[in-house]
């Protein structure tokens, strides 16, 4: 039997970090993963994350899955593939599956990150080769580079199902409509208005009825359903497709630390079944901590302060640090997830409806109804302004915690101030430069650079593109709306690929100048 | 293979292994290297991968990280291997599974 100081299950965000932070304060630490492959989820993660700087804003996924491989290597940390760990007894001692042979090891000290596993929801055909997880679906589009299918209907709406519609597009997958049986939009505000902009339909209050085919989905029809959650006859809606992707909500893998002996609760706002412990991650077994998902749903960036918290706990309660130590290292972290914690969609706020942002503007109901700000509404926000000249216009209208766009501006143009959940405010007396990087700093896809002031009665618009193939100047199409509709036709002036915009192309296309607040997106129809 | 990504806007042209020979149900496919069974088998538009041992209803890919165990098919003549995480070698035999065998019910 081998001994460790400190065993991490799980080489996720959050394992990673805990490893990394344990190994820097000079513990011998492994972890093992029942992948091929290390990093958790984040490989999969292809959009730019949220947060500020310290929560490696505006950085892909897959990206801070290589810089924690970098650190993890560095700091001289074992990574253990292809190992499951199938047991955690007392005494920590930890047994690892790996190929067809057993292996017992101890640890002094054990951190679980196993991360939560995808929900699913029955309804007839669930069972039907085609419906998948949206899981499945990032795996096989962004690691294997298989299209999941040539049109799907994506169910769900939270951030995993608006951000895997979004990836799926960009792969070159239809996606045809993306329902939710919740009456609101349950992810981001941006996230589901780059998607709508493409054209894709939101039906809340709607289900499956039925996924469709013989050996496979070749169909599926959903209707509206009342408050009861039953169908209401006669709204059936049918679509021919050959996918149905599954983006129900995560569930945490907490197996482990209940044949541990932790003491667990049910918890719906943390997702399910989770261990009871404090907000470091300390379980009511001394030695042994959980960090990430496991110990509640939230998403990567907050898993890997969790993580970096639970590897320092771990290095004190072991001896490598002092109590002193142990403060201030634990209240500069207290600050950063406090800091991812804010705003309307913060753990404490999950399940409540909000009606307006903190600074007092109604929410969009057109938002959360069909994914997309109304043209009626978009006035109100204090990102949308006008002026002569080009101009920055941010569509950003739900208070959330990020603020890249802010530090991307060298002019100063747009301001959030120090509470990172407040909406960007586009500053007065800025000269804007027509640089772009906000535009491809803004992990929401949410800002426009917008001129009204051409003098031909045309206006001009930049847009983030991520797609392919990518239009080049002088290509002729529409301009379509948030709702994703055409509304006028639209050329394209202009295209920049550099590399300080980390592959979101900006996209100027020319309108008709009443449309300079309407268009948001480009088609070659 | 038409249902691969040929190029994506960001994650550009992704590597592959060297391509390989494998066999589904006797017929010669292609796929590369290391990759998923399951990879190769999607690439090439199969769907079912096996059919349950009691209703004999079909199933496929559903996570595709070897949580769920609905992707399980005969490959080399065992059983239940997890086709999702299961690295593609060359000449690998690959089979339907009915219930846990590779051959069809009224055979069985």
């Amino acid at each position: 039997m081998k001994r460790y100081d400190l065993v991490i299950v799980g080489a996720g965000p959050s394992g990673l970090s805990a490893a990394i932070e344990a190994a820097k304060k000079g513990m011998k630490v492994v972890v093992f993963d029942e992948n091929e492959k290390p990093g958790g989820q984040l490989f999969k993660q292809i959009h730019k994350f949220f947060g500020s700087k310290e929560h490696r804003a505006k950085i892909r996924g897959f990206v801070i899955g290589q810089q924690l491989l970098e650190e993890a290597g560095e700091a001289g940390v074992e990574v253990v593939l292809n190992a499951t760990v199938i047991g955690l007894y007392q005494d920590k001692e930890v047994v690892v599956r790996k190929g067809d042979r057993v292996e017992h090891y101890k640890g002094n000290a054990v951190i679980i990150a196993t991360g939560a596993a995808e929900n699913m929801v029955t309804f007839p055909g669930w069972t039907l080769p085609g419906v998948i997880g949206a899981g499945a679906a990032q795996t096989m589009m962004n690691i294997h580079g298989v299209l999941p299918g040539k049109r799907v209907l994506m169910l769900g709406s939270g951030n995993v199902g608006l951000v895997v519609s979004f990836q799926l597009e960009q792969c070159g997958c239809e996606v045809a409509a993306i329902v939710d049986a919740a009456p609101r939009v349950g992810g981001y505000g941006v996230h589901a208005a780059k998607v709508a902009r493409t054209g894709v339909p939101f039906y809340l209050s709607h289900t499956v009825v039925e996924a469709e085919g013989e050996d496979h989905v070749t169909g599926v029809t959903i209707a509206e359903i009342d408050s009861n959650f039953q169908f209401i006859p006669g709204t059936e809606k049918h679509f021919d497709v050959d996918t149905i992707c599954v983006a129900v909500g995560l569930s945490p893998m907490s197996q482990l630390l209940k044949m541990a002996g932790c003491k667990m609760e049910d918890d719906p706002k943390r997702g399910g079944q989770v261990p009871i412990c404090d907000p470091y991650g300390r379980t009511s077994l001394p030695g042994v901590f959980a960090a990430g998902d496991v110990a509640g749903i939230e998403e990567a960036s907050s898993a890997m302060i969790e993580g970096r918290m639970a590897g320092i706990v771990a290095a004190e309660y072991l001896g490598y640090i002092d109590e002193e130590e142990l403060k201030s290292e634990l209240a500069s972290l207290d600050e950063a997830l406090n800091g991812l914690r804010q705003g309307m969609f913060a753990p404490q706020n999950r399940g409540k409806a909000i009606e307006k942002t903190e600074e007092g503007i109604d929410i969009s109901e057109s938002l959360l109804k069909n994914g997309y700000v109304a043209d009626d509404e978009i006035e109100k926000y204090p990102g949308v302004t006008h002026k002569t000249g080009i101009h920055p216009v941010i569509e950003c209208t739900q208070n959330i915690p990020c603020n890249p766009c802010q530090d991307a501006c060298k002019k100063g143009c747009i301001s959030i101030g120090s509470k990172i959940t407040s909406l960007p405010i586009v500053v007065d007396d800025s000269e804007c430069i027509n640089c772009g990087m906000c535009v491809a700093s803004c992990s929401g896809q949410a800002i426009f650079l917008v001129d009204e002031s051409c003098q031909d009665g045309t206006a001009t618009v930049t847009l983030p593109y991520e797609f392919l193939p990518l239009p080049e100047a002088g290509t002729k199409g529409k301009g379509l709306g948030r709702d994703g509709k055409v509304v006028c036709d639209a050329e394209v002036v202009s295209v920049k690929s550099m590399k300080a915009f980390d592959k979101t192309n900006l996209l100027t296309i020319r309108v008709p100048r009443e449309y300079a607040m309407k268009a948001r997106f480009f088609k070659v129809v | 293979m038409s249902e691969r990504i040929k190029e994506h806007p960001i994650l550009g042209v992704q590597e592959k292994g060297k391509s390989v020979k494998f066999t589904f149900d006797g017929k010669e496919l292609e796929g590369y290297e290391g990759e998923p069974i399951a990879a190769a088998l999607k690439a090439n538009g199969v769907m079912v991968h096996r059919y349950t041992r009691k209703e004999h209803k079909p199933r496929g890919i559903f996570c595709a990280i070897g949580r769920c165990t609905d992707c399980v098919m005969v490959v080399n003549g065992v059983p239940n291997v997890r086709t999702c995480i299961t690295p593609l070698v060359e000449g690998m035999e690959v089979c339907t599974q009915y219930g846990v065998s590779a051959k069809p019910f009224e055979e069985q």
